[in-house]
């Protein structure tokens, strides 16, 4: 007897088990999206304030119900900002993970070493931080692309730079100081081609490399060839140092740069001597509508970052829209494959309503770039943080930008 | 006036970061002399140094109060790579196993030191005002005249401590002839062990000293190491005055071809002049030949 019962109940156990696991498995299979950025090094304040506006995303995503009944499973790989780290994540997300898109690359170099491989395996592909203009421009040749991107590219940026210190701040003898990284010297030559358009050459052209310990003789040569501002293409470390040169010279000139100037730890390792620096941001930590007070509030909740500032706020805001633009695809799919999310970013019906902007149709076939002229302002360096540069802008900032109708095209 | 201005303060800053090249470059020398072994960690020596350093001060340490904490661990730190990754070498008598073991310390170092404060760059405090000094009319940071004269007088130390006492001695005579030395009762193995210290005590130092004009960070080490290695080389690996002659070189090379050329070439003169004092003068400008008998 009691060997029947013993029986009887591991039948039972063994039966119940299994419908349990495969209601589970059909339920609640995820659908899991690749994460890739540098959580680790020079770039990470970038990479780890993207991750965390993608996890923020996915939680209120799957706290909803999840898409098509199946929660979204962010698995997150840290590339170190290396490309050759970029390729084997690329390959093991693809091939291992099957990941039904991606999102993340923070270093342009980096994602034109890994996208290829989505690519091939018709696999979208949202960039959400690296701004490098050929990135959704790699695979022109063929018919179709599976490169997004949410991000303001630099022939956006490089033109709002000069913009603003030509035109708006009226300095007519400027000194380009960029480093010697493909960003840097790709920066570099979309600011000259910006300033010839308004009839100006630099009166210095600078370069310097990744952990230089000393700006003195580049900044030196700004200063004796009379420069009244320096424009920069580089990343966090370095543009601390050449504001530390500059408070070693006692020489004092605005800072105008690509949108890196908001780096933490440019804020951080640059500290007053910092203040003042301009850079393009498409988002600015203030609760100007409502979206974007809840997603502050709800990251500071979350990740409880140092001061209660995001490290990168323009990257946490990017990286959460990202998969909100996915999610909203991949809805409209009604699928996990590739091709179809592909058709749907490309034709997206409903509007998506993100913290940077709210994207009505953000692409079509031809144009996979989310972000128009129109939308960065320029921020600035005030008090430690990224603040509005101008009062006009922070009183319309309620207004949200969306993209232009008249798409304009980056540059190849 | 007015002229000499820009030639001075590249002068003033070459020299500062030549200095800072010199005090790395003289771990290598305090090595060298005992063993004709050298660390190729020892920009993960700085690196370590300085990291521990920004722990202490961020624990609310004074700097000064920190500085023989920081010297305590470095010696520690040298000890460690002499007795794991050279004694065997040297045992052996392997020509060149150190160098790889020192390497692959160094490697270890500095994913530990990753891993312990992550690979973001860092501030550390200055224990001096930041704003810079005039001097002839160009301009100084205190903490740059710090390195400057914290170098020397490390230096100038170590040779006082060669010459004048007894332990010193047995370090030269060790440099001189090791099998000579074992033989008049030097336990040369125990003053091997003692420079790897010192050397390493020598570049944690020079980690907080550099540190609040670079930044600190896990991957400080690997530039500064590389060029330290460069001035040891042009000053010669025997020479005190050589690695601060061949330090405020390399330094005022970089400086003034930063200025005068292009800024995209100032790494070049320096490595020039690296193959240059290797072709004509393979012992360092200040170096003495050594004569090898086979």
């Amino acid at each position: 007897m009691p060997f029947r019962l013993n029986r009887f109940a591991l039948y039972a156990a063994v039966a119940a088990a299994s419908v349990g696991l495969s209601v589970a498995a059909h339920a609640a299979e995820p659908i899991k999206i690749g994460v890739a950025g540098p959580f680790t090094g020079g770039s990470s304040s970038m990479g780890v304030s993207m991750r965390d506006g993608v996890r923020l995303a996915i939680d209120e995503i799957n706290k909803a119900g999840g898409v098509l009944g199946r929660p979204l499973q962010a698995i997150e790989r840290d590339d170190e900002a290396k490309n050759e780290r970029g390729v084997q994540i690329a390959q093991e997300l693809i091939n291992k993970e099957k990941v039904s898109a991606a999102v993340g690359y923070i270093n342009t170099g980096v994602a034109l070493a890994a996208q290829r491989f989505f690519q091939d395996a018709r696999i979208p592909v949202m960039n959400n931080v690296a701004t490098g203009s050929v990135i959704t421009h790699q695979f022109d040749d063929q018919p179709e692309n599976y490169i997004f991107r949410n991000s303001a590219h630099d022939s956006i940026q490089a033109p709002m730079i000069v913009e603003e210190a030509i035109t708006r701040r009226g300095f007519k003898k400027v000194a380009i100081l960029a480093d010697s990284t493909n960003y840097g010297q790709l920066g570099r030559a979309d600011l000259e081609k910006a300033l010839a358009l308004k009839g100006i050459k630099p009166v210095a052209i600078e370069k310097f490399n990744i952990k230089d310990v000393d700006m003195t003789a580049q900044l030196l040569k700004a200063k004796e060839a009379g420069a009244e501002a320096v424009l920069t293409y580089g990343i966090g470390p370095e543009l601390a140092q050449i504001a530390n040169g500059m408070t070693k010279l006692g020489w004092k000139v605005p800072m105008v740069g690509s949108w890196t100037l908001s780096m933490a730890n440019y804020i951080d390792n640059a500290g007053p001597g910092g203040e003042g620096a301009r850079m393009p941001q498409t988002f600015i930590q203030e609760p100007t509508t409502p979206k974007r007070q809840s997603f502050i509030i709800n990251y500071l909740k979350t990740f409880n970052p140092k001061n209660a500032r995001i490290d990168s706020p323009v990257s946490a805001a990017q990286g959460y829209d990202s998969i909100y633009l996915l999610a909203a695809a991949i809805r409209q799919a009604g699928s996990t494959d590739g091709p179809k999310i592909r058709a749907a970013l490309e034709d997206l019906k409903t509007p998506v309503d993100g913290v940077v902007t709210t994207y009505t149709r953000p692409f079509t076939a031809k144009d996979h770039e989310a972000i128009t002229a129109n939308i960065p302002v320029i921020g600035e360096v005030k008090g430690q943080r990224v603040v509005y540069a101008y009062a006009q802008d922070l009183q319309k900032a309620s207004e949200v930008r969306v993209k232009s109708a008249v798409a304009e095209l980056p540059k190849k | 006036m007015e002229a000499l201005q820009v030639p001075l303060q590249l002068l003033y800053s070459g020299i500062a970061l030549g200095m800072i090249y010199a005090v790395i470059a003289f771990g290598y020398q305090l090595t060298f002399q005992t063993s004709d072994t050298l660390n190729f960690g020892q920009g993960d020596a700085l690196m370590l140094g300085a990291m521990v350093g920004l722990t202490l001060v961020g624990l609310g340490l004074n700097y000064w109060l920190m500085l023989p904490i920081v010297i305590l661990f470095g010696m520690l730190q040298g000890g460690l790579v002499e007795w794991l990754g050279v004694r065997p070498a040297l045992k052996i008598k392997s020509e060149f196993g150190w160098i790889m073991s020192t390497i692959a310390l160094g490697i270890i170092f500095k994913n530990v030191a990753e891993n312990l404060w992550g690979r973001d760059d860092l501030k550390f405090p200055s224990p001096l005002p930041e704003s810079p000094l005039s001097l002839l009319g160009a301009k100084v940071l205190p903490m740059e005249i710090l390195v400057v004269f914290g170098a020397i007088a490390m230096m100038l130390a170590v040779e006082l401590f060669n010459r004048k006492t007894i332990y010193g001695k047995a370090v030269v005579a060790t440099f001189n002839d090791r099998d000579a030395a074992g033989l008049m009762g030097i336990n040369t193995g125990l003053v091997i062990t003692f420079s790897y210290a010192l050397s390493s005590a020598s570049a944690a130092l020079a980690g907080v000293l550099i540190a609040p004009l670079t930044l600190t960070g896990a991957t400080m080490g690997a530039v500064l190491g590389l060029k330290a290695f460069a001035v040891a080389i042009i000053g010669g690996l025997t020479s005190g005055l050589g690695i601060i002659v061949g330090g405020i070189m390399l330094g005022a090379a970089e400086m003034f071809t930063g200025y005068y050329v292009s800024s995209g070439y100032k790494d070049v003169p320096g490595l020039l002049l690296l193959l240059l004092v290797l072709a004509l003068k393979p012992s360092g400008l200040f170096g003495k030949t050594a004569i090898k008998k086979v």
